[in-house]
């Protein structure tokens, strides 16, 4: 057993477990032509969750700038130069190896139970980073690769020569979770009302093994509760029907939380299936590691592609060009436009949105409104002299 | 740990937990090296077992109610936010157990509503931020001002009764600030020794014996009697930003206010005479105003909402770092984005803003104005200027006498001509009948009879007819039609008979534009590629009226700053981009524009001697108080004086400074430019003999201060409050607290009311302490001054308090009732065809005045900056022979040029010309006097903090880039003891000169500026006392910055006394003031250690038209927050050099590379992983 569907892979694959998937998918999108690396997030998450002794170099949440800074330090370096140089096929399916497959373990020999003598996690790919990685989350914060910058720097090419921009990263509640697959004693578990992983902190063993498998680098380890600990997926929010703290924080309103689906499910009136598998502007993190991810990101359009396909995957160049066309205006890219306008604009999770000649509008799954934003802020012009309260409403006084 | 043992596991997980945590580098094995075991009995045919799949089921989902737990807030409630960013935000506070837990956005700013029921947009929310976010950290924090604070030297002082030096002054013994110990005592005692302290002062520097007493002690002699014999006037007062709180902050200038009865009290003066003390100023001691503003347009600054930029086709950001500085309005710009704007970027470097430009214009520091010129040069040989609103809207079209540089007058040219009368402007006979600030139903501008005498009106050439026609103020807009020529020389005969050569203003400004700032030239001064200088020309001229043109402090924040307002309006009124929604000029730099309320003279003016005691009244107003500019006060009291000459207007000259009370600012001690200056020249000589600070937060202002009153935090408003903002339409609400209070801790005015029974008590006038009658906690709460600000202010007339207070529990604000929403200004003269605030109405680029004259400055130009430039500083960059750029030399007044140059104070007032190529083969003095002072040394503000708030709490401080870590907190192992905080200040540097200069990225350096003057001037580098004044910190590469450039973050907090010797004695090394607990973030000195007071006689004149900071009252020369001294926070050029290793190595000691060096993830040191993973070398595309 343990081939799983990875449609982000385009074919079958290796896991742990059978495939199985939640009623719901949360999912997200984040505009990477919109973060500011404001750290708003960061902060809402901290001050929420990761505040306490044991947590002083969590963030479960976190910013960095790409490409030379990463959190814990190293990550996304490590993980790739442990799979190797790998292929994608030029029809999109991912030829090279994940990190379930790159120690060509044999997943049928092994029980896979919760007891730790078993240790399952060990075909799986991974390392656990250093104390120290965890020390300085923002370093490397505001610097470019590419060209020197030199007095004269000029740039106004589509792709910056010289460039940088900003990954706000988050638990991806992965359909193939890493942690979930490693676990030597099955703490961790996908909900299935809706896909959120969660760690159950009084299960845990300290073993590590989540801190060791997640590529990602989201499963944490408490040295004073001595258990790992990781993003929750703002469950409490979510329940009720609001969407979690990094999103409705973001200052940058870069942030769209909603369900997720397959390809084959996909509801374009949903905003996030929209984006992923309509607009086809937003997609997952290192696909190629197999957890299929579930948070997406719009790719920055003046950042080559080079760098983005290792990212990103194929349809970088495609999602790019996209966001261009939307840039120029065409009715085409209306929603598209309207959606990304949309986002951040309300504490609730959208279910189901529209786009207008004038505005865009979220509803909630019971279809009230819960967001309605003009596609450009309104002018009102008053009356120079105001006669009903004797003043003269000036800019300058 | 035997594998047969059943139960093993759940007995030693605190074992596995204890020797988890000490793993380090542990590889990819499982704990223990537990490795999988074949279980003999899975069965080949069905499969492995599979237990539970953790995808599909888990069987202890319970354990989940706790973070539900931890979610729900027992109750909430709304707060303000409001440091000195612009936004504004109501935040939700989350209560448990009566404590705050966490904070959020209010999201409630799409309800926000006018008085005529136009409504916002959801596109507002969220409004919070990181700074907001970690803000509930700082309400409890040990850092806290948890009660009234006196410094034991001071307190001995007062209690010694005052004694004196023979001069009068206080005894250096006295004055040891930053090394006594603090004596906590009760609210009353600390107002009680306020109150003696200020008696007394107000006594020992009143009459002949007082100033004489000034005299001795070294004062200068216009400085001494400008305080007209009132010991008050040596006393000032400043409430931080006030628009931030106009009743808690401005309230510092109604203290000021009431100082008069002190004075009634101590001389032997009427009530009528009686003087109140100082206000200092805000928005140009921060640097913040654009003096070039009130040059063009007669008044503070032209700005708009942020919301605004979507309605222009073009954007540009001039030295204004978005993405870290406006980052509430973000979305704004990208969303602009997507919707088919432009952005350019015009920048030093590839900062945070530049990744989210579609084009980069890379500047070398402070060159922005040249930049600009050069641009408008192309705009005007290529004739893309628009006709029409250079005619109605500028002085361009105005004739300008080549006898004498000034313009030409309707007198002068016509005989018996009289002055027509003004519609949109009022003429008064007097300045006692002008009318007061706080009156709604005015709308001419208010000048005396004399000042419209003396301006006179002006003359255009009719280019139809070819006759010379007069022009007034009210001639500006669609009430001008006459075909004006623009560009021209010509011959007048005046009224007397005699020929006088006159030129266009725009004729003028072509000839240096055109003789000076060709590309080649441009693109050589200011380092940027030609091609972009073309661009940016052709893009203004292609976007007229579709361009937003917003300028930051980057430019701003240099001596040639006004150059470079007068050079960007040159740029956008040719090209029609000034005065509307769509097209329009922003500066951009902190929340100055407190006249949104200029009703508040009912409050800050109230007359003490005669205070309105019913709730229901308006006040009488009487202002007492003046004010001058606190730069005079960070320049030592100091005025601009070169070799006996003074180089500064009557109108600006101030007075000793004898006391401070400042409330809610740390910029004006603690991060003052030049704060060691001050530190070691004013404060611990005893110059200033009391220094009294109200704060939440123990800052470095409250290290070095002598009573430091315990503020309420923002999270406890027991009396409310209000603010509005420049950067959207706004007006924010302070409601009253949820929680009881942390700390004893006191409003702000409260403290001022306890200072003022005090000095009721004293002086047996109860007007004192009936001045705050409407100050308390039960009733009024200040509501009654707020609502006769809201009544008295054009912009929120019709507002009721209590409706305000009830949204704002909501956390919705009230929308202003400017002209428009979003507001910008610019409509009265774009769209009602009002005049500017200037002499001729219109924007103004001829100076006529003397200082202008005489600083050879008539026109826009381009001047080097005073200090950060490797040329020769402070010079007039001109090719043309042109005859209004003809400045007062070195030489007309026999000076040695040279020597001047080297002088950092008198090189403000030498006038030098040097031509472009001229300019580039100069170099800076200092290159003379060390070949190591190299580098530019800017210091802008940046994301993880506003100012100094917020950037030195723990969960901000991890974030200050590379050099953040917790492990300062957690004790870890492996860290490196020298760090002085959870994060550090440091300096940013091109890696190629940082090699260049023998260092690694990490290592700890010394940086230093001018040694003549900074760390402070007489700074002896072998003197241990005064080694904790010179700037140590990281060095990091940072490879967006060009060569030559450097940088460091002035939000970081900087090095006192006690933060300094905690290094070295505490056990843990943290640079943590065992007794106050003050955090600093740099090891020695800080970014300040680099900076000084930097003053320009174009600022300081006496005849300078402007709108007066309140009202519609126009006048010439200084006016607080208008037109004042400015200074220059980036004027710094250093030299860096290595200190320490950036590592530490096994013994502990400083030793080989900081460790991401060694982890080969660094710029321009990259290991072969690295270099791979840069070029995405991990996937490639089969075919």
């Amino acid at each position: 057993m343990a081939e799983v569907y990875n449609w982000q892979i385009g074919r079958e694959m290796e896991y742990p477990y059978p495939e199985a998937r939640p009623e719901r998918q949360w999912g997200a999108v984040f505009d990477l032509n919109k973060c500011i690396a404001c750290q708003t997030c960061s902060l809402s998450c901290k001050t929420t969750w990761t505040n306490n002794e044991g947590q002083e170099h969590m963030f479960w949440n976190n910013v960095e700038t790409k490409p030379y800074g990463s959190y814990p330090l190293g990550w996304d370096q490590e993980i790739l130069d442990r799979l190797g140089v790998q292929e994608w096929g030029s029809d999109g399916v991912y030829d090279g190896d994940t990190i379930f497959e790159v120690r060509d373990f044999d997943w049928e020999s092994m029980a896979m139970d919760d007891d730790p003598d078993t240790m399952h996690s060990e075909g799986i790919e991974g390392y656990i980073p250093e104390d120290e990685d965890w020390a300085q989350p923002n370093l490397g914060e505001d610097e470019p690769a590419g060209e020197a910058v030199e007095s004269d720097t000029h740039i106004e090419e589509d792709h910056h020569p010289t460039w940088f921009f900003y990954l706000p990263r988050v638990c991806n509640h992965c359909t193939f979770a890493a942690c979930a697959g490693g676990c030597p004693v099955q703490a961790i578990y996908k909900r299935q009302e809706d896909g959120i992983v969660l760690l159950d902190e009084e299960s845990c063993q300290s073993f590590q093994e989540c801190v060791r498998a997640c590529p990602y680098g989201k499963s944490i380890y408490n040295p004073v509760e001595m258990n790992s600990q990781k993003c929750v997926g703002c469950y409490p929010k979510v329940e009720q029907g609001l969407v979690p703290q990094c999103f409705e924080n973001c200052l940058g309103k870069i942030r769209m939380h909603g369900w997720v689906n397959q390809p084959e499910q996909a509801d374009p009136s949903a905003p996030v299936d929209y984006l992923v598998h309509e607009a086809e502007v937003a997609l997952p993190l290192y696909p190629q590691l197999g957890l299929e991810p579930n948070v997406y990101y719009i790719p920055p359009i003046n950042v080559p592609t080079d760098y983005l396909y290792q990212m990103f995957g194929p349809g970088v160049e495609e999602a790019q060009e996209t966001y261009r066309k939307a840039r120029r205006g065409d009715e085409e890219y209306r929603k598209l436009r309207g959606v990304i306008q949309l986002m951040g604009s309300t504490e609730w999770r959208i279910e189901e949105f529209e786009v207008t000649e004038e505005e865009a509008i979220g509803y909630d799954k019971d279809g009230h409104t819960v967001a309605r934003v003009p596609m450009e802020e309104p002018k009102y012009e008053r009356d120079r002299f105001d006669d009903q309260h004797n003043a003269y409403r000036l800019d300058i006084t | 740990m035997s594998d047969e043992d059943d139960g093993g596991l759940e007995l030693t997980r605190r074992e596995l937990g204890a020797a988890a945590a000490g793993l380090a580098g542990a590889s990819g094995l499982g704990f223990l090296g537990y490795r999988r075991l074949q279980p003999e009995e899975a069965d080949a045919e069905e499969g492995p077992e599979v237990a539970m799949n953790p995808l599909e089921e888990y069987p202890n989902e319970e354990w989940d109610q706790k973070y539900r737990d931890i979610w729900e807030p027992d109750d909430s409630y709304m707060l303000t936010c409001t440091p000195n960013d612009t936004h504004n935000c109501y935040l939700e506070a989350s209560v448990k157990n009566g404590q705050i837990t966490r904070l959020g956005p209010s999201m409630n700013y799409g309800e926000a509503t006018d008085l005529e029921g136009n409504q916002s947009s959801q596109r507002w929310d969220p409004r919070v931020c990181n700074k907001g976010l970690a803000m509930v950290e700082r309400f409890y924090n040990e850092r806290r001002v948890k009660a009234p604070m006196i410094r034991e030297g001071f307190m001995q002082w007062v209690d010694d009764g005052f004694p004196r030096e023979d001069d009068g002054s206080m005894p250096e013994e006295y004055a040891q600030r930053g090394e006594d110990d603090f004596i906590e005592v009760s609210h009353e005692e600390a107002h009680e020794y306020a109150a003696r302290t200020f008696l007394e002062l107000a006594q020992q520097y009143s009459g002949e014996s007082g100033m004489q007493s000034l005299l001795e002690q070294g004062y200068d002699e216009r400085v001494v009697e400008e305080t007209q014999g009132a010991g008050v006037r040596t006393m000032k007062f400043r409430g931080g930003m006030p628009l931030l709180g106009v009743i808690k902050l401005f309230g510092q200038y109604r203290n000021a206010n009431s100082m008069a009865l002190l004075d009634n009290y101590v001389r032997d003066v009427s009530e009528d005479e009686a003087l109140g003390a100082m206000g200092l100023d805000n928005y140009s001691f921060h640097t913040d105003l654009p003096p070039g503003h009130t040059m063009v347009t007669g008044q503070q600054t032209v700005d708009f909402d942020l919301a605004s930029i979507e309605y222009a086709d073009h954007i540009v950001l001039d030295g204004i770092n978005f993405l870290t500085s406006k980052m509430a309005d973000c979305h704004w710009l990208t969303e602009a984005k997507l919707k088919g704007s432009k952005v350019t970027g015009i920048f030093t470097d590839y900062n945070a803003t530049a990744s989210k430009c579609d084009e980069l214009i890379t500047v070398r520091p402070a060159t922005d104005s040249a930049l600009f010129l050069g641009a408008a040069r192309e705009i005007m040989e290529a004739e893309l200027y628009d006709e029409e609103y250079v005619r109605k809207h500028t002085d361009l079209p105005l004739l300008v006498r080549m006898d004498d540089n000034e313009l030409l007058r309707a007198s002068d040219v016509f005989a018996d001509y009289e002055p027509a009368d003004l519609e949109k402007t009022d003429a008064v006979a007097d300045d006692a009948d002008r009318p007061g600030v706080d009156v709604t139903d005015i709308d001419e501008q208010v000048i005396t009879e004399e000042l419209r005498r003396e301006w006179g009106d002006f003359v255009v050439r009719n280019d139809e007819s070819g006759e010379f026609e007069p022009v007034t103020r009210d001639d500006v807009g669609d009430d001008f039609d006459v075909p004006a020529t623009i560009e021209g020389e010509f011959e007048v005969e005046l009224a007397d008979g005699s020929i006088v050569a006159v030129r266009t203003v725009f004729d003028l400004i072509k000839e240096h534009l055109t003789e000076t700032w060709d590309l080649e030239s441009t693109a050589e001064v200011t380092g940027t590629d030609p091609q972009a200088v073309k661009n940016l020309a052709q893009d203004f001229a292609d976007n007229q009226q579709s361009t937003m043109l917003l300028t930051g402090m980057g430019p701003n924040h240099y001596a040639n700053a006004d150059q470079h307002g007068r050079a960007a309006f040159l740029l956008a009124s040719l090209t029609r981009n000034v005065g509307y929604q769509t097209g329009n000029v922003g500066s951009y730099s902190g929340n100055y524009r407190m006249a949104y309320f200029n009703g508040v003279g009912q409050y800050a003016n109230e007359d003490p001697f005669d205070p309105e005691l019913d709730p229901d009244e308006p006040a009488s107003t009487d202002k007492r108080w003046d004010a001058h500019s606190a730069h005079f006060y960070t320049n030592l009291d100091k005025p601009l004086k070169v070799d006996g000459e003074y180089f500064q207007g009557d109108s600006h000259m101030h007075t000793p400074t004898k006391s401070i009370w400042v409330s809610g600012s740390n910029s004006i001690l603690g991060n003052a430019k030049g704060a060691y200056k001050i530190i070691e020249k004013a404060l611990r000589t005893g110059n200033i003999e009391a220094f009294f600070t109200n704060e939440w937060w123990w800052s470095m202002t409250c290290e070095y201060s002598d009573i430091v009153f315990p503020a309420d935090s923002w999270a406890e408003h027991h009396v409310h409050d209000i603010t509005a903002s420049v950067t959207n339409p706004f007006i924010t609400t302070m409601p009253e607290t949820e929680i009881d209070r942390i700390y004893n801790t006191l409003n702000d005015t409260q403290h001022y009311k306890g200072v003022a029974r005090k000095l009721a008590e004293l002086t047996g006038d109860d007007r004192f302490e009936d001045y705050w009658a409407f100050i308390d906690e039960e009733e009024y709460r200040a509501k009654p001054y707020i609502q006769r600000i809201l009544d008295n202010s054009n912009a929120v007339k019709g507002y009721d308090v209590e409706d305000l207070l009830s949204d704002a529990r909501e956390g919705t604000p009230a929308i202003i009732m400017t002209r428009t929403y979003p507001k910008h200004v610019g409509n009265e003269q774009t769209q009602d065809d009002q005049p500017w605030y200037t002499k001729t109405g219109r924007l103004e680029f001829f100076r006529e005045e003397e200082e202008f004259a005489e600083a050879g400055e008539h026109i826009p130009l381009h001047r080097e900056p005073m200090d950060a430039t490797p040329y020769e500083p402070n010079v007039i960059v001109d090719d043309s022979d042109s005859p209004v750029v003809a400045p007062e030399t070195p030489d007309d007044r026999d000076w040695d040029s040279q020597e001047k140059a080297r002088d950092t104070n008198d090189r403000q007032v030498r006038n030098e010309v040097r031509s472009p190529s001229e300019l580039v083969d100069t170099s800076h003095p200092l290159t003379d006097v060390d070949d190591g002072y190299d580098y530019v040394y800017m210091t802008p503000k940046y994301r993880h903090g506003t100012h100094t708030f917020g950037a030195d709490l723990e969960e901000m401080a991890v974030w200050w880039s590379n050099f953040g870590d917790q492990g300062r907190k957690t004790e870890r192992d492996s860290f490196d003891k020298r760090k002085p905080f959870v994060g550090e200040g440091y300096v940013e540097m091109n890696p190629e000169d940082g090699r260049e200069e023998g260092l690694q990225d990490g290592d700890y350096v010394w940086v230093d500026a001018d040694p003549s003057d900074r760390p402070f001037p007489g700074y002896d580098p072998d003197d241990e006392e005064t080694e904790y004044t010179r700037a140590l910190m990281r060095v990091r590469f940072q490879p967006s910055l060009p060569r030559g450039v450097t940088r460091s973050w002035m939000n970081v907090s900087q090095t006192s006394h006690k933060s300094y010797e905690a290094q070295q004695e505490r056990d843990d090394g943290k640079a943590q003031s065992e007794d106050t607990n003050y955090v600093s973030m740099y090891r020695s000195g800080g970014h300040q250690s680099m900076t000084s007071t930097w003053l320009r006689r174009t600022w300081l004149t006496d005849t300078l038209p402007r709108k007066d900071m309140f009202g519609q009252n126009m006048d010439v020369g200084f006016e607080p927050d208008v037109h004042a001294a400015n200074g220059a926070p980036k004027e710094s050029f250093v030299k860096i050099e290595k200190a320490e290793d950036g590592g530490v190595n096994e013994d502990g000691e400083p030793g080989g590379n900081w460790r991401p060096v060694d982890e080969g993830v660094r710029p321009t040191q990259e290991d072969d992983r690295m270099e791979q993973y840069l070029q995405g070398g991990y996937t490639s595309e089969s075919d």
